[in-house]
């Protein structure tokens, strides 16, 4: 195998644009209908770092909500890392994605964790406040994206890698 | 040997021992004027010091001893983790805990079924349901190829190969294909390694090795329950996929075709090589150089599966069952064959020599033999009244516990053995004529009297298959005894024949008792007929009794026509009497024994011996 794979799980409310991120960053294997029935989909796609050994992202998007349940819960077993996703138009998502970040870390302590606060593109719709972001990057890395334009995207999944190299 | 002073005998300086009391009634015992207790220490001394080291030693094991089981647990836990590949402390373990386990099987029989009971049911349960999918699919294989040529043909190769039928079938049963292998980190769904068959389209090995991971853990979570089962087979069309699970590991082998049980064995016996390699490895060592591993490249190449599949599924030599149970079965199929044949052949041939009887019988067509071998037989025929009977023939043919019937119709038959009976019971002649009969000629000899010869040759020609008569008879003298006796014998003819005729008439009513035309030309004739009938009675010693009848036809109701048949037999009495015959009885609405199914009257006789 070329690249060193690592599981990135992806958790956030429903509507938050996970699955919006994914698409806007692979190319998808596994068809949405997925995330409906089973409560997951899997894609792959291999990070390149400058000086480092390429980093391949195993991206499990499990289906939004706004805590985690048993099915879920298996869905993280060995994950590395987890992308968090808050949709910046409802202050309520980032609520939730904080509140699934603390329930996974019973199952998943050590993993890497990145917020990404999506829906960039309707930044004036935003609820969620620069000071509360601003504290929230004393704590954990945090991106604005947008699934739309794909600003950002690429930066809070190069960051994940970064990390895991790291 | 120069003393050595104050000192031990190394010439070491001796430190001042404090007292010991247990050693007091030692120096009391001793009492011994001061030199004597310094030459003692001077000689023992050594000693006496070695003595209380022996002691504090064993002083010292024995509370290292005493302390043992508290420490035994963490000892041994220690030991293991610094056993570093080297596993003396399991070693020396495993003898103790065996025999342990034994014990412990025979003393506490219970607490060990009680823990083992959750493990076992699980266990037994997949196994029994994998024995049983395997056992389905053998079935499946073997009842659709049992009874097609293709089915013959593997049959006739498992039996000159001296294999069981269902390896045959199953060796022509592979055609399948291993076309993706993955070994998958069982926590995580990270491939460990993965390997498609030459020729394939890429695919995202992680993407679809987690998705089977998820799908594994979704069936699991869904339908799973307590038991913890988990996603081992997938199926859509003529693509399989098959799922071996191990405690680190999964191994999937995506499959096309109709893959053989065997596959599955060695998946579980590939995996299972795979984790003993594991082992190596620290509990917590990361998995992701497994894949590069060249042993692990080696046993999970697809190519590599598939010939040891089919190895594991080729006829092996070692295995040749014995071909004597096949053999014994065999022989007796073809002793049974053989009695059946037999048996069969036997009863072939009765029934042929029973039809050749049948045949040469005179007076007897056969027209078919109905049979069931050594079961029932019906016998076909025509059969002529005068004939000898068939009973002698049929009790002749030797059917064992099968008793003939005999279905038979009348005929007349002209064979020359009949005719000559039919004259026979017809002429009736005396023992001095000699009646034959050759190519449906009668030939009469002899001597009779003359009323008998007369009665004869008029009778003789009329006789039925008779085509010509030739006549050598001599008259007899007779006496008059004879003569009586012959011309009552004509006398009976005679009225046999008046009677036959009599009783064919009747008279015809159009409705009720109207007379039909012609009525009394009939009545007239039966008149005769009674008249003539009266005056032979006498001669041939018989008493006639004529009895009148009415008839109807099937129209009308029952009552009704009961009327009218004693309407119509009263009717005939009376026209009779009118012509001057009496003693005609009426039967009223009595029906003749042949009950004809007509609109009529007619006269019944009975005939009886005349009282002496």
């Amino acid at each position: 195998m070329n690249a060193s794979s690592c599981k990135v799980c992806m958790l956030g409310d429903f509507g938050v644009g996970k699955t919006s991120l994914v698409a806007r960053y692979v190319r998808s294997t596994f068809s949405d209908k997925y995330l409906t029935t089973v409560g997951v989909k899997v894609d792959s796609k291999e990070v390149a770092l400058p000086g480092c050994e390429p980093v391949k992202l195993v991206l499990w998007d499990i289906a939004g909500r706004s805590a985690l349940d048993a099915p879920s819960t298996s869905y993280l077993r060995g994950a590395s890392a987890l992308l968090l996703v808050a949709d910046g138009t409802r202050e309520a998502s980032l609520s939730s994605a904080l509140n699934l970040l603390m329930q996974s870390r019973s199952t998943l302590p050590d993993a890497v964790a990145v917020l990404a606060v999506n829906k960039l593109d309707i930044v004036e719709r935003w609820e969620v406040a620069a000071t509360t972001l601003a504290e929230m990057r004393r704590s954990l890395p945090v991106f604005e994206t947008s699934a739309l334009s794909g600003a950002g995207v690429e930066d809070a999944f190069a960051e994940i890698a970064r990390r895991l190299v790291g | 040997m120069t003393s050595p002073g104050i000192g031990d005998l190394a010439g070491r300086p001796v430190a001042p021992r404090m007292a010991d009391p247990a050693e007091a009634p030692s120096r009391e015992a001793s009492e011994a004027p001061g030199g004597f207790e310094r030459l003692r220490e001077l000689l023992l001394g050594g000693e006496r010091r070695e003595l209380a080291d022996a002691r504090a030693r064993i002083a010292e094991l024995e509370r290292a001893q005493r302390d043992l089981p508290a420490r035994l647990p963490d000892a041994a836990v220690e030991a293991l983790r610094n056993e570093q590949g080297n596993p003396r402390v399991a070693a020396a373990l495993s003898e103790p805990v065996a025999q342990a386990l034994g014990a412990a099987v025979q003393k506490h029989r219970q607490s060990l079924v009680d823990a083992l009971f959750p493990i076992l049911g699980p266990m037994i349960r997949k196994s029994i349901a994998e024995a049983l999918r395997s056992l389905v699919a053998n079935l499946n294989g073997a009842i659709e190829s049992s009874f097609t040529a293709r089915g013959l043909k593997w049959r006739f190769e498992a039996w000159r190969g001296g294999v069981p039928y269902a390896e045959v079938v199953l060796k022509h049963r592979l055609a399948y294909g291993i076309d993706h292998v993955f070994l998958i980190e069982r926590a995580s769904g990270l491939v460990l390694h993965h390997a498609s068959a030459p020729g394939l389209p890429p695919l995202d090995a992680d993407a679809i090795a987690g998705m089977l991971t998820a799908l594994g853990d979704f069936v699991d979570d869904s339908v799973g329950g307590d038991v913890g089962g988990a996603l081992e087979s997938a199926q859509v069309g003529a693509d399989l996929v098959w799922v071996e699970h191990g405690p680190r590991a999964n191994l999937a082998c995506f499959v096309h075709g109709v893959p053989p049980a065997q596959l599955r064995t060695l998946m579980e016996q590939r995996l299972e090589e795979i984790h003993a390699h594991l082992l190596a490895l620290p509990p917590d060592a990361p998995l992701q150089s497994l894949g590069e591993d060249a042993l692990v490249r080696g046993l999970l190449a697809p190519a590599a599966l598939l010939r040891d599949t089919e190895e594991a599924t080729a006829p092996s030599s070692a295995r040749k069952p014995s071909r004597v149970p096949l053999l014994v079965i065999g022989a007796l199929a073809l002793a049974l064959l053989g009695g059946l044949a037999w048996s069969r052949w036997r009863w072939d041939a009765r029934i042929d020599a029973l039809r050749a009887r049948l045949a040469a019988h005179p007076g007897f067509v056969l027209t078919g033999i109905e049979a069931r071998a050594w079961r029932a037989l019906t016998v076909h025929g025509l059969l002529d009244p005068d004939a000898e009977p068939l009973d002698a023939v049929l009790a002749g043919a030797d059917l064992g516990a099968v008793v003939p019937t005999l279905d038979a119709s009348g005929y007349v038959s002209t064979d020359d053995a009949v005719i000559a009976r039919r004259a026979a019971r017809l002429l009736a002649p005396p023992g001095s004529v000699t009646l034959a009969v050759q190519g449906r000629v009668l030939r009469l000899s002899g001597t009779a009297p003359q009323a008998w010869i007369d009665a004869a040759q008029a009778r003789a020609p009329w006789v039925a298959g008779v085509a010509r008569v030739e006549s050598s008879l001599s008259a007899a003298a007779a006496g008059a005894g004879d003569d009586a006796a012959v011309a009552q014998r004509q006398a009976r003819l005679e009225l046999e024949r008046v009677l036959a005729e009599l009783q064919a008439r009747h008279v015809a009513f159009v409705q009720g008792v109207d007379p039909a035309d012609g009525a009394d030309a009939v009545v007239d004739d039966l008149a005769a007929s009674l008249r003539r009938v009266t005056a032979l009675a006498p001669a041939a010693k018989v008493e006639v009794g004529i009895r009148a009848y009415g008839s109807n036809d099937e129209s009308g109701g029952s009552e009704t026509n009961a009327r009218v048949r004693a309407q119509r037999a009263q009717w005939l009495e009376h026209a009779l009497a009118a012509r001057g015959i009496t003693g005609v009885s009426v039967a009223d609405s009595a029906q003749p024994a042949d009950a004809p199914n007509r609109r009529g009257a007619e006269l019944r006789a009975t005939v009886r011996e005349a009282g002496p």
